[in-house]
């Protein structure tokens, strides 16, 4: 047994998180100097300016992550439409919030507040209804296929999404109405947390608790664990499988529904292709926590979103893609399976 | 978008229609002779390109034939996924290679395109002339960091094919300097750009005049905003500063910048290049759009006195208001100066079809050619003669009515 087989077959092993927490360091450091960061700029309130923005970045790829990850779980689809569905809640809540009255300048009071969360069920709803239609068109009469065709079918239900984002509205940048109140709070120098990025983590974390609780403590919870471990299995103990993969889709799309709203109001900007690089970011998340782990999604969202906003901030935006997906390389290489594993009890 | 569409087909109709009439009643038709059109048309690109286009196809319009030539488009987009994209470019080049009936092309919008362009159409001798570019490396011998690659490395196999007719971002970045400094009244001003060849070249031109002035251009951050949209950290690191200058296009985000300098509390005018001079622009900086300013490499037509004529036939022929940009009789401009060149070419060709070569020499010699934009000439690297910066700002538009009522005013212009 060479001595890479033996660290890796160990990756369960604190030994292993530690050599990989060794290596990525040797890695950032690296970075940092091929990139020719410049580390000391901005001092104390820039650091904790970009944290901020790293945690917002990463709430938002965290709830998308999310989606991929109890699919995948489920049924071991990568589904690549789910960039886009995240896309589509941002869509559907536009004209609704015009709908509502809720426009830009007004005084942000606890009807605006009352009405925005109507908003955000609707949305979630809406978009739970779709992506629970896109199963059942285009992935449940594949399901018992080779694994390629649904992967197929997922690649071109993302175009046919885009596409009619692209017709409804346009290709252009739409503008979000910047409803939330733009109060912030001095933390020092001109560091800033605002309202703004307190909802968006808020919101995040308020979604992954429920969905945790969610699928360990409820019985419908119970069905997708039965389901992700022996699906034939669940099926002869009376579990209807039709039932729980569908209702697996509409909870993805809920959280990405959300992720897609607390964007439009953090960014005040939303395209058609939006969800393209979201998604393919928030896919690595997931990946990068182990695929099919809840928390592990909600970890690898976090930890690409701070990994995302210290390498724009400090170094050159061009090579953070670059820099993540080096660093998912390592971690899948000490860690095949992620940072928390992809073990079938964890799966949603 | 709908409406839009009808009326992009409409006026395509017209053409067609005005084309075939010409023709059929030309006295002994030769043949035809198409001019090429490579602009980014589609996705969030089309608000440059289109415009564009349509000086292109209001030039043909007046002008169906050339001493017995029908004179015909061909229109290729050179945006992937809606943006501007150099390898597609090069490839819509080398379609307009292999057509032999393509004599010359207005064109490209992008200087990045342009780069990868130039030695595709070099290789055939095939004219081009961008109404656009504005990056100066493309036919000035500049030392590195600057330029990366040198005119001649375009241009392996013969003589100069390319010519332009806006001015150069050697002069925008420092016209917008010169104004943010005497005008204004700024001395530190933050420093951004896009990352790319066109908003980087202007963000470090910008820099360097300001510098020179006795300014101090910092903080300074380059984005790749194909992977970020969060310029929140920087702008709030910046607030000290009197302004922020950030070269790029909308459709790389630059505007949205904008709008999140309002929740970084960083309340500054906002500089940018002729990429922000867009509707799109005004969208996206959305309840921001107080105090900013973007230069326009090219004279403003609707400023010049001469132009007017023009521009209300053109408004005749093509009457929705997203139909007339920036670029619009700039690019009218390029293809009469093209179309005079190959009129020129028939006559050396004794009134048969002309080389090629025979219409990049007579390009070349343009000399005081009488344009809406004014006299212009070009020199040996292909520049034009008539260097003008227009500087905008944001101001409510006179009789343009709708939820924005907003749209970029002339403010100032700056000769070099």
């Amino acid at each position: 047994m060479n001595p890479l087989t033996r660290l890796r077959s160990s990756q369960s092993g604190a030994l292993g998180i530690l050599l990989l927490f060794g290596v990525v360091l040797v890695a950032l450091a690296v970075s940092v100097k091929l990139q020719q960061c410049n580390v000391t700029q901005g001092g104390l309130p820039f650091f904790v300016n970009i944290a901020i923005q790293g945690l917002a970045n990463g709430a938002i790829y965290a709830l998308i992550a999310l989606g991929y990850t109890m699919v995948y779980g489920i049924i071991e689809l990568i589904n690549f439409a789910h960039g886009d569905v995240f896309t589509l809640g941002a869509f559907f809540s536009l004209p609704l919030l015009g709908l509502f009255g809720l426009t830009e300048g007004k005084e942000f009071t606890i009807v605006t507040a009352l009405l925005l969360l109507l908003v955000l069920v609707i949305v979630m709803a809406l978009t739970g209804g779709v992506n629970v239609l896109i199963e059942r068109v285009a992935y449940r009469p594949l399901r018992n296929s080779p694994r390629l065709a649904p992967l197929i079918t997922a690649v071109g239900m993302s175009f046919i999404l885009e596409g009619i984002m692209f017709l409804w509205r346009g290709p252009f940048n739409l503008h979000y109405p910047d409803i939330l109140p733009a109060t912030r709070v001095n933390l020092l120098g001109n560091a800033y947390v605002g309202i703004k990025d307190m909802v968006v983590v808020g919101v995040a974390i308020v979604l992954v608790i429920a969905l945790s609780l969610f699928v360990n403590r409820s019985k419908l919870g119970k069905a997708m664990r039965a389901t992700a471990q022996d699906r034939d299995a669940s099926q002869l103990m009376g579990i209807d499988i039709n039932r729980t993969i569908a209702a697996t889709f509409f909870i993805g799309a809920v959280l990405a529904a959300a992720g897609g709203i607390i964007y439009g109001l953090y960014f005040n900007s939303v395209d058609f292709q939006l969800g393209f690089s979201a998604g393919l970011v928030a896919f690595t998340a997931a990946v990068f926590g182990g695929i099919g782990n809840i928390q592990g999604a909600a970890l690898g969202g976090l930890i690409i979103g701070m990994l995302q906003a210290y390498n724009d901030g400090y170094c050159s935006s061009a090579w953070t893609r670059v820099l993540i997906f080096g660093i998912l390389i390592l971690v899948l290489v000490f860690r095949p399976s992620g940072l928390l594993g992809s073990r079938l009890g964890d799966k949603a | 978008m709908i409406g839009r569409r009808g009326l992009a087909l409409g006026a395509g109709a017209i053409i067609a229609l005005a084309a075939c009439g010409s023709s059929g009643g030309g006295s002994s038709n030769k043949g035809t002779i198409k001019i090429g059109v490579e602009l980014p048309e589609s996705g969030k690109e089309a608000s440059n390109g289109i415009p564009t286009l349509n000086g292109v196809k209001y030039a043909v319009q007046k002008q169906t034939t050339i001493k017995g030539f029908t004179i015909e488009i061909n229109n290729l987009d050179d945006a992937v996924n809606g943006v501007h994209d150099a390898q597609k470019g090069a490839q819509n080049v080398q379609q307009f290679v292999s057509d032999s009936k393509v004599l010359g092309f207005v064109g490209p919008f992008n200087s990045a395109v342009a780069q990868a362009e130039i030695p595709v159409a070099n290789a055939a001798h095939l004219t081009m002339i961008s109404p656009a570019n504005t990056n100066e490396c493309l036919t000035k011998d500049l030392p590195a960091p600057e330029c990366t690659f040198k005119p001649a490395d375009l241009r392996p196999s013969g003589p100069n094919n390319y010519f332009r007719v806006a001015a150069t971002d050697d002069f925008q970045g420092p016209a917008m300097a010169d104004y943010a400094y005497d005008t204004l009244g700024l001395k530190k001003v933050a420093v951004a750009s896009d990352n790319e060849t066109y908003g980087k070249g202007i963000a470090d031109s910008f820099s360097r005049e300001l510098t020179k002035k006795g300014g101090d251009p910092t903080p300074r951050q380059d984005f790749d905003t194909k992977t970020t949209n969060s310029f929140k950290p920087f702008e709030s690191s910046a607030t000290a500063a009197g302004g922020l200058y950030f070269g790029g296009t909308d459709s790389n985000k630059v505007c949205i910048a904008r709008q999140q300098m309002k929740s970084a509390g960083f309340n500054a005018p906002f500089f940018g290049g002729d990429g922000i001079v867009t509707a799109q622009c005004i969208t996206d900086a959305a309840d921001n759009v107080d105090n900013m300013y973007g230069t326009v490499a090219a004279a403003d037509a609707t400023q010049i006195p001469d132009a007017k004529s023009t521009i209300d036939d053109f408004k005749k022929n093509f009457s929705a208001t997203t139909d007339f940009g920036a670029y619009t009789m700039p690019a009218y401009d390029c293809a009469n100066i093209l179309l005079d060149g190959i009129s020129k070419a028939i006559d050396d060709a004794g009134g048969n079809m002309p080389t090629r070569e025979q219409v990049r020499a007579r390009v070349a010699q343009t000399k005081d050619f009488p344009g809406v934009l004014g006299k212009t000439s070009f020199d040996s690297n292909g520049d034009t003669s008539n260097k003008i910066i227009s500087i905008y700002t944001i101001g409510a538009a006179p009789g343009l009515t709708g939820s924005t009522p907003k749209d970029w005013i002339w403010k100032a212009q700056v000769k070099f």
